[in-house]
């Protein structure tokens, strides 16, 4: 069977039993090429796809989901949702009432372009990098496309369906002056074929990894701090669980309790918008089917709204931000899709540290105390100039702490892909930070 | 699981298409989620990942694909895309003719209490066991309890004649503590995991894992921030061994040494440590996290050892690394699942006991830090830089173990904290782990002794 099929066969099942079921059907093609000085060294293509089920039996939600889409296979996961289901005590599940939600193709240009195009950007930016001064060696150069196609349908009248997909171009690199060693990388994800440069990709790649050798240790102090947008981005995306209508509800985020406050300096005004052209992110409905649209969760530091689904809008008494997400194979959180901090008008730091990388930031970060202890890599600025790089240091402090010492942003947004989401941001300029080197 | 006359039809297509190594993986894997916050289900979840990986190799050039059709015509089709995507020729004449060499599991990590053995309500009546463990004090607000079970099937075969299946069944417990005084919150995690039925529950009371986490949630709301600067530090045995799997573990992986992007790459018989560490992985652990009876390219796992009094002895190589270093391999091919294409891999890697007691290790500290838990780090192979939380955390000072500190971050380059080890305690222990890399992520354990690092930046607080 195909997801759709799968799809049809588990509501039509779901019916004769009597359950409400929400059922996801997911298919994904991939394509990749993996390059490293002149040669190929992986290629990669995929078919993957499955579906997801979400039971409600007696207002108890129980999840389960197979890849194998055989009528076996597909009625052991209606069982097994059901079985999931009957564990909790709680009755507080429901699956919204559905609708019509369309069928949509946001497909950008040029995936169709022939393999052998493909392969041959990976292979320029290898190129083009380990042409490069200081340039030691290219770790590997790759290009990636995903086509994403998502089935919703429900016994409760959701049925839509769209499509979406990416493509990527993206190298690593080692670069060495002396006996200074440096790693570093650089990749572009764009909607459009067409988007993918790379001449650009190797430039900044090589640009940001060899600024930063013969970096000299960083005296422990504070210091105001200049974050670029990759990492600035990295920080948003271990902390923007702060903002989940989930994490609210089950008392895991610092937010809580605190709409309408200031929870950030004037100069910091976050969205939501999974409806932006070209996002990487953007979808016409979420993983329930609630309608997409933008959402402004502070506006000029004031705390305005949290990412939510229909069981987190209920609980907190909030509305439904349409936040619902959710992999065939896991079941419903909230996440973000195309999350941005808003550009200001430039920065400029006159002595202090320019913050270019963070690293370890699945470990470093913690979403529920908010604080952070991170390694980095950076400039050291002094008379407004860049001195030096500087490395063997870590940036620590608490991430709400920070947000109400930003006192200037960039005029520009870069958009980075983070763990489940995509964030963009421009500079972001803190007065104070703590710094721990030698 | 697959009709073996179809792989070896497959496999030969792939061998006439120009590859000079074919190799088909296959997976079936049941997984069930059950998580719990504060005695309610909050997550029930069970699934079946079902697929076939496909991999060529053209010299050291890998082709690999990977899709859920699992049909004669879903493989015939999936090697003839490849074939096609490589500017082979398809030639679908023809059957296979390789004569398998079969190898099954012999049940060395099998599991005592199946899981169909049990039915859900007895797992959640052990999860609520670990929550009333967890409470062990009025602060502790927030218990999160959660039990993971994979059972998975594979066959690996190959165009050399491997046909090898392995069944494997790993459960493991996680218990996260919130506790809260004030505005103060700090969390307490503990989290025992092995390749093991529901035995585990035998293996760890339930009770003990929670009030473990509990404990140290209580532990770290009394801590003050961690202090910065470079410091001797004695790091703690069990998960402590984290700080090798990142500083040395990831540079001994084929994956990086082959294509000398690692410092550690054509330093065989180098003394690269300090003599007081000697370093192993071990894939064979009687039901070890990390451990399998075969890789993931159907190689029996073995015992390699890695550093030998400081000098380095092997790496951890996978069929790809082989072929491009010439070293042998090591039963190191893993992958998280039929969806990436295998690398080497660390399976259980741990510090050989040394002779020092544990309390000589802090007798000589006038100021350092006792890091007795870790969090996860990372490191960049191509420099060895490394950076990894410390969870649990503590002062000495004039070699007594004084006030608990938190928010303590570990940063520096693996080669020179290896040659700063100082003193290895008798007290190994291993703990479980999940290791990120180019494969996917995979059960590892990490393990040490109780040992003393002259000299490492500690990121904390500047005060």
């Amino acid at each position: 069977m195909t997801p759709e099929e799968a799809k049809a066969y588990l509501l039509r099942r779901a019916r004769e039993r009597g359950v409400q079921v929400e059922v996801l059907g997911v298919w994904d093609r991939e394509l990749g090429f993996r390059v490293r000085e002149g040669s190929v060294e992986q290629v990669t293509r995929a078919d993957r796809g499955g579906v997801g089920v979400r039971v409600v039996i007696r207002e108890r939600a129980g999840y389960a989901y197979t890849e194998q889409l055989t009528p076996e296979a597909l009625d052991w996961t209606l069982r097994e949702a059901e079985e999931n289901a009957s564990l909790q005590r709680e009755a507080v599940a429901f699956l919204p009432e559905g609708r019509a939600l369309g069928h949509h193709d946001l497909l950008g240009e040029g995936l169709a372009a022939s393999a052998d195009s493909k392969l041959a950007l990976a292979l320029e930016v290898d190129r083009a990098v380990r042409a490069q001064e200081s340039v030691r060696r290219v770790t590997a150069a790759w290009y990636h496309e995903r086509e994403h196609h998502v089935h919703l349908g429900s016994t409760e009248g959701a049925e839509g369906s769209y499509r979406t997909g990416v493509a990527s171009l993206g190298v690593g690199l080692v670069a060495q002056a002396g006996a200074s060693l440096k790693q570093g990388y650089h990749a572009d994800w764009q909607v459009s074929f067409a988007a993918l440069e790379p001449g650009r990709t190797a430039l900044e790649a090589a640009r940001r990894t060899t600024r930063l050798l013969g970096a000299r240790r960083l005296p422990t102090g504070r210091y105001p701090a200049l974050f670029e947008p990759r990492a600035f981005a990295q920080l948003l995306g271990a902390f923007w669980v702060l903002w989940s209508g989930k994490a609210v509800a089950e008392g895991k985020s610092r937010l809580r309790g605190r709409l309408g406050e200031q929870v950030a300096s004037e100069p910091v005004t976050l969205v939501d918008d999974p409806t932006l052209a070209a996002g990487l992110q953007s979808r016409p409905f979420d993983a329930e089917g609630t309608p997409a649209r933008r959402t402004v969760l502070v506006e000029r530091g004031v705390l305005r709204s949290y990412l939510t689904h229909s069981q987190s809008a209920q609980a907190l008494e909030h509305p439904n931000t349409g936040h619902a997400w959710r992999s065939y194979r896991g079941v419903l959180e909230v996440a973000p899709t195309n999350l941005y901090l808003q550009p200001g008008h430039g920065v400029s730091l006159e002595r202090g540290v320019v913050v270019a990388e963070l690293m370890g930031v699945h470990a470093g970060c913690n979403p529920v105390s908010g604080q952070f202890s991170l390694q980095a890599l950076g400039l050291w600025v002094e008379g407004g100039e860049v001195a030096y790089p500087v490395e063997d240091f870590a940036v620590c402090g608490d991430f709400l702490e920070l947000l109400r010492h930003v006192v200037g942003l960039g005029d520009r947004l870069e958009w980075e892909p983070v763990p489940g989401a995509v964030v963009g941001t421009p500079t972001v300029l803190v007065e104070d930070l703590s710094f721990a080197g030698s | 699981m697959l009709d073996r006359d179809l792989v070896a039809e497959v496999l030969a297509r792939a061998r006439r298409g120009g590859a000079d190594f074919a190799e088909l993986y296959v997976e079936r894997t049941r997984r069930r989620t059950l998580r719990l916050l504060n005695g309610e289900v909050r997550e029930a979840l069970s699934g079946l990942d079902y697929g076939a990986g496909l991999r060529l190799f053209y010299g050291i050039e890998v082709v690999y694909a990977y899709t859920n059709d699992l049909t004669p015509q879903g493989l015939r089709q999936l090697v003839d895309d490849l074939v096609r995507l490589r500017a082979g020729q398809v030639d679908s004449s023809g059957r296979g003719g390789l004569d398998f060499r079969v190898r099954a599991p012999v049940g060395l990590h099998a599991p005592s209490v199946e899981p169909e053995d049990r039915p859900k309500a007895y797992r959640l009546e052990r999860l609520r066991e670990a929550e009333a463990g967890a409470r062990v004090d009025g602060r502790v607000r927030d218990v999160e309890c959660s039990l993971l079970e994979w059972d998975q099937e594979v066959v690996v075969a190959n165009s050399d004649g491997t046909w090898a299946t392995d069944r494997r069944v790993r459960t493991r417990l996680s218990v996260m503590a919130i506790a809260q005084d004030g505005a103060e919150v700090q969390t307490g995690v503990s989290a025992p995991g092995l390749s093991v039925g529901l035995e585990l529950f035998d293996h760890h009371s339930p009770r003990e894992i929670g009030r473990a986490a509990g404990e140290q949630a209580l532990t770290l709301l009394r801590a003050r921030p961690a202090p910065a600067g470079t410091m001797p530090v004695v790091i703690g045995n069990g998960f402590g061994g984290v700080i090798f799997h990142e500083a040395l573990g990831h540079l001994l992986e084929t994956t990086a040494v082959a294509r000398k992007a690692s410092v550690m790459a054509d330093r065989l018989g180098e003394e690269v440590a300090s003599p007081a560490v000697t370093y192993v992985d071990d894939g064979t652990l009687p039901h070890g996290w990390g451990s399998s009876e075969v890789d993931d390219e159907g190689a029996p796992t073995g015992r390699t050892v890695l550093i030998e009094r400081g000098v380095l002895r092997g790496y951890l190589v996978d069929r790809w690394g082989a072929r491009v270093t010439g070293y042998a391999p090591t039963g190191s091919g893993r992958r998280q699942d039929y969806t990436l294409a295998p690398t080497s891999r660390m399976r259980n890697t741990f510090v050989e006991a040394g002779e020092a007691s544990v309390e000589s290790l802090f007798e000589g500290v006038e100021l350092g830090l006792y890091a007795k838990d870790m969090g996860g780090g990372q490191v960049r192979p191509g420099s060895g830089e490394y950076n990894f939380a410390v969870r649990e955390a503590y002062m000495i000072r004039k070699g007594r173990v004084e006030e608990p500190v938190r928010g303590a971050m570990l940063v520096g380059k693996g080669p020179e904290t290896v040659r700063r080890v100082v003193a290895v305690a008798s007290d190994r222990r291993n703990a479980p782990g999940m290791c990120g890399s180019l494969s996917g992520t995979v059960p590892v354990e990490v393990g040490q002794p109780h040992l003393l690092v002259s000299a490492i930046v500690v990121g904390g607080e500047a005060r």
